[in-house]
């Protein structure tokens, strides 16, 4: 059996658990075989979960377990560990997958510790299914990647980088039982007292939760010309991002920077305005489904990548796409 | 604020041959002499051993076969033995090969090694001998008494990008030894200090650096056999500039390629990166890479000068060896087997003098005396002057070269260097014009990243990375960007630094300000070295922080 831990804040679903779901059945095999492959079981954590378990339901999983305990809102690593152990050791697992998630990457390690089991993080890849299946993940900032074979399991604990598979892979069409279960917290071994979530003012950004991107770079020219790819973002329903020289010259916060210091970002939909296409900034956006550029430089390594390039001003370009998105 | 401290016998700065050597030498005296046992520690920046380390390279194993005579079957990676070399004069297009090789380019016996492999095999040795080896501590600053150097202070941690306190900070420790060896390579930032404060190079010729430009590529494995070693003079390199390529054949398509320019050029336009891509390009070199992919690429200054620009090397209570010290032999294009036997010498006369109790400069002293008396000095004393005579041009110095050894070396009086970033000429003085706002460097050449790469891609196949927050390392000391420097050297950091640290960027009113990409620095230390007005100083950055030589 294979369990995927949710991740789930206010009873709003992170779009990353989907991705989990997809390597669940890929794992299992669902695809190749139609629900006969390894069982799939969903786990959703929290205090007031709303309609995530309702939402996850719809995959083709067998289950969707929801454990609900005033000790798991808000987050604490201490609380997860231990609702996550307590689950694990009543279900017996081959494998727990989790999004590699910042709130993932928090409690895995201790909750790996905790059951002296092995952890597979950021893994962008799964060779063959079941309990034979070998996982690959970045090595030395992405330049080689490992294939990793778990030992001591089961159960093993894989993370899975975000963008690694799509969300829209998972697979739908099952209605899988949703099951209420107890899970005891001993709240006095809850060693942290959260604070209420840190946002920078009103905007806070997950850029790797965001369907489109618009992402400028040094052809923006100045602070000015940034107000631009909002327009085109808006128009687009889309997050504005940027190539690390906009970061650094402070004209976009660092958090909306791609790239190997900055963010890694999958989405539908990834528009570069003036963005030369540095290795360092690909390799943050290179996972995008469909990449659009618009560069002055024909030979701009971004074009390699590119699904649609456009060489020209963006200072033309992007107002007549404006003007034609805001006709719609 | 309160500092830990730690109180060794001997410490060592900087895990390279050098260090490792010295801290290997120092636990087989202590086995063959027994008595107290030694407390030695060993500082290493890098996040895990050798990861700094870059080199061609080829091993004389002179030193090695003394240090650890065993070396075969303890594993050394020694990747392939020389079997054929040549030596080339490349022409734009063509190549002549060298009737003979000159002696001391004959590489028989030596092997083709990475250098990072190699020292972290030597890293297990000495690891296995029950030093502490400690990876990701900086040495920062020298803790000294008068002339007497006491310690070191490792690398406070933690701190962010505008000198504020991270809720991570850890403040460095105080390292107090009876002896420091330093060992902190090619213009060590604890070396360049001690020069600075003692003044150890007060007796000694100002020193001379080049920088070397590395790649590894795989290639057909069938285009160049295992153990070939080629190296080239001339193009693309003009009459005026110091260097030259090697290529370095080892099993299974792998080569080692790289570039090495004097870092002693006039023309401030001039970017020796450029000249390595140009290198690359030239129709022998270029059928050779074909088909092949560059797997990585690295950066490292090398101290060319030799005998008369090594500073005074002991002091009160400190040791200088290896690169830190300038032992290397540019007319073999060899420093590795004298890095480990400094080091080794360095460790004798450590151990000796902390069993005596006496660690003053007269017992330090015989540090000197024990080089001198070595293989160290009678391989470096004859071509003492070769480097010097590079100085006069690429036919002078070949010239003087082949006389000396022939002569041995004698010279009714040595021949004098100057800095190198002294000899840099202004644009006026170059071109001839003051009207003059070069946008490109004068050798500048096309970039398909295939062949030939930009900057910022080949850094990315360094695996350079560093703590974003936290203040830059490289510090420039005065506004000479933004005023003069444009106009009386178009800026040459952009063109000399091989990382992309140093870009201009012009203000919306047109005055142009120097941004630092801190973030790319590979530590090769060529800004500290070849700027004109020598306002850049480059100091250790948070410790782990740098590139990843995997291989190299």
């Amino acid at each position: 059996m294979i369990l995927v831990i949710a991740e789930q804040r206010e009873g709003k679903l992170n779009r990353a658990t989907w991705e989990s779901v997809a390597a669940a059945q890929q794992l299992a095999g669902t695809a190749q075989q139609l629900a006969g492959g390894m069982p799939i079981t969903i786990a959703v954590l929290g205090a007031g979960t709303g309609d995530v378990a309702q939402e996850l339901a719809s995959a083709a999983v067998s289950e969707v377990l929801v454990a609900e305990h005033p000790a798991l809102d808000p987050y604490t690593p201490d609380a997860y560990a231990a609702a996550c152990r307590a689950l694990i050791e009543s279900t017996s697992p081959t494998f727990v997958l989790l999004p590699h998630t910042y709130q993932t990457r928090d409690f895995a390690p201790l909750l790996a510790a905790r059951l002296r089991k092995p952890l597979i993080t950021d893994v962008t890849g799964i060779v063959g299914t079941g309990a034979d299946a070998t996982f690959t993940r970045p090595m030395f900032q992405g330049k080689l990647a490992a294939q990793v074979k778990p030992q001591g399991g089961p159960p093993a604990l894989v993370t899975m980088q975000i963008g690694a598979l799509r969300a829209d892979a998972a697979l739908k069409g099952g209605s899988a039982a949703v099951r209420k279960v107890d899970v005891q917290i001993d709240s006095s071994s809850i060693r942290q007292k959260p604070e209420a979530p840190f946002r920078e003012a009103k905007q806070a950004v997950d850029l790797a939760q965001a369907e489109r991107i618009v992402a400028v770079g040094r052809g923006i020219k100045s602070q000015d010309n940034i107000s631009l790819a909002e327009k085109l973002a808006k128009a687009m329903d889309a997050e504005v991002a940027a190539s690390r020289p906009i970061c650094d010259n402070g004209w976009l916060p660092m958090e909306r920077q791609i790239g190997s210091s900055g963010q890694t970002v999958a989405p539908k939909l990834y528009v570069a305005l003036g963005i030369s296409g540095a290795i360092q900034h690909l390799v943050g956006m290179k996972g995008a489904r469909t990449i659009v550029a618009i560069n002055k430089d024909a030979e701009a390594p971004i074009f390699e990548v590119a699904d649609y390039g456009i060489v020209g001003d963006l200072f033309e370009i992007a107002p007549a796409l404006i003007a034609e998105l805001e006709k719609k | 604020m309160v500092r830990e401290t730690l109180e060794v016998d001997v410490l060592i700065v900087g895990g390279g041959p050098a260090g490792l050597s010295a801290a290997l030498r120092l636990s087989q005296l202590q086995e063959q002499q027994g008595g107290e046992p030694l407390s030695i520690a060993v500082l290493e920046k890098a996040r895990e051993a050798g990861a700094h380390i870059l080199s061609g390279a080829i091993l004389d194993p002179s030193a090695l076969r003394d240090l650890i005579p065993d070396f075969r079957e303890k594993g050394a990676p020694l990747v392939a033995d020389v079997h054929d070399e040549d030596v080339y004069v490349l022409t734009q297009s063509g190549k002549l090969p060298l009737p003979i090789i000159p002696p001391p380019l004959k590489n028989h016996g030596n092997s083709i090694i990475s250098l990072n492999l190699f020292v972290r095999w030597l890293t297990t040795q000495v690891e296995a001998a029950g030093i502490d080896f400690f990876t990701g501590f900086s040495g920062q600053d020298i803790l000294m008494d008068g002339a007497r150097v006491v310690g070191v202070r490792t690398g406070d941690r933690g701190i962010g990008k505008h000198g504020e306190q991270k809720a991570t900070f850890e403040p460095g420790v105080d390292i107090l030894a009876k002896v420091t060896i330093f060992c902190d390579g090619v213009r060590g930032n604890l070396t360049k200090e001690l020069m600075r404060r003692l003044p150890l190079g007060r007796h000694a010729e100002p020193p001379q650096f080049a920088l070397g430009l590395k790649e590894l590529w795989e290639i057909p494995s069938n285009r160049l056999e295992s153990g070939t070693v080629i190296h080239t003079l001339g193009y693309p390199l003009r009459h005026e500039e110091f260097g030259g390529g090697f290529i370095y054949a080892m099993p299974d398509g792998q080569v080692s390629l790289g570039f090495v320019v004097g870092l002693d050029y006039k023309d401030p336009l001039f970017d020796p990166h450029m000249a390595f891509n140009r290198f690359k390009q030239h129709p022998f070199v270029s059928k050779l890479l074909e088909g092949g992919h560059m797997i990585r690429y690295g950066a490292k200054a090398l101290p060319e000068g030799g005998w008369n620009t090594i500073p005074q090397v002991f002091m009160d209570g400190g040791l200088i060896a290896g690169d830190a010290g300038g032992y290397m032999n540019s007319m073999r294009l060899k420093g590795i087997h004298l890095a480990m036997r400094t080091g080794m010498l360095a460790a004798e006369t450590a151990f000796e003098a902390v069993r005596k109790g006496d660690t003053s400069l007269a017992t330090m002293k015989t540090y000197q005396d024990r080089i001198d008396n070595s293989s160290v000095k009678a391989e470096l004393y004859p071509v003492r002057n070769v480097h010097q005579a590079f100085g006069y041009g690429l036919l002078p110095g070949l010239a003087f070269a082949g006389l000396s050894v022939v002569t041995k070396g004698w010279l009714p009086e040595d021949l004098h260097g100057h800095p190198g970033h002294e000899r840099m000429k202004t644009l006026a003085w170059y071109y001839g014009s003051t009207q003059f706002a070069p946008t490109a460097a004068s050798n500048a050449t096309t970039i398909d990243r295939r062949l030939t790469f930009d900057k910022v891609t080949n850094v990315h196949y360094s695996g350079t990375s560093h703590d974003e927050d936290q203040p830059p390392h490289l510090l420039v000391h005065t506004d000479v960007c933004s005023s003069i420097c444009g106009p009386e050297y178009g800026h040459p950091c952009v063109r000399f630094c091989p990382a992309n640290v140093y870009e201009i960027i012009q203000d919306p009113d047109g005055t142009p300000r120097l941004q630092i990409n801190a973030s790319n620095c590979v530590h090769c230390k060529t800004c500290d070295i070849m700027d004109p007005y020598q306002v850049i100083t480059w100091v250790p950055p948070e410790g782990g922080g740098g590139p990843q030589y995997n291989g190299m």
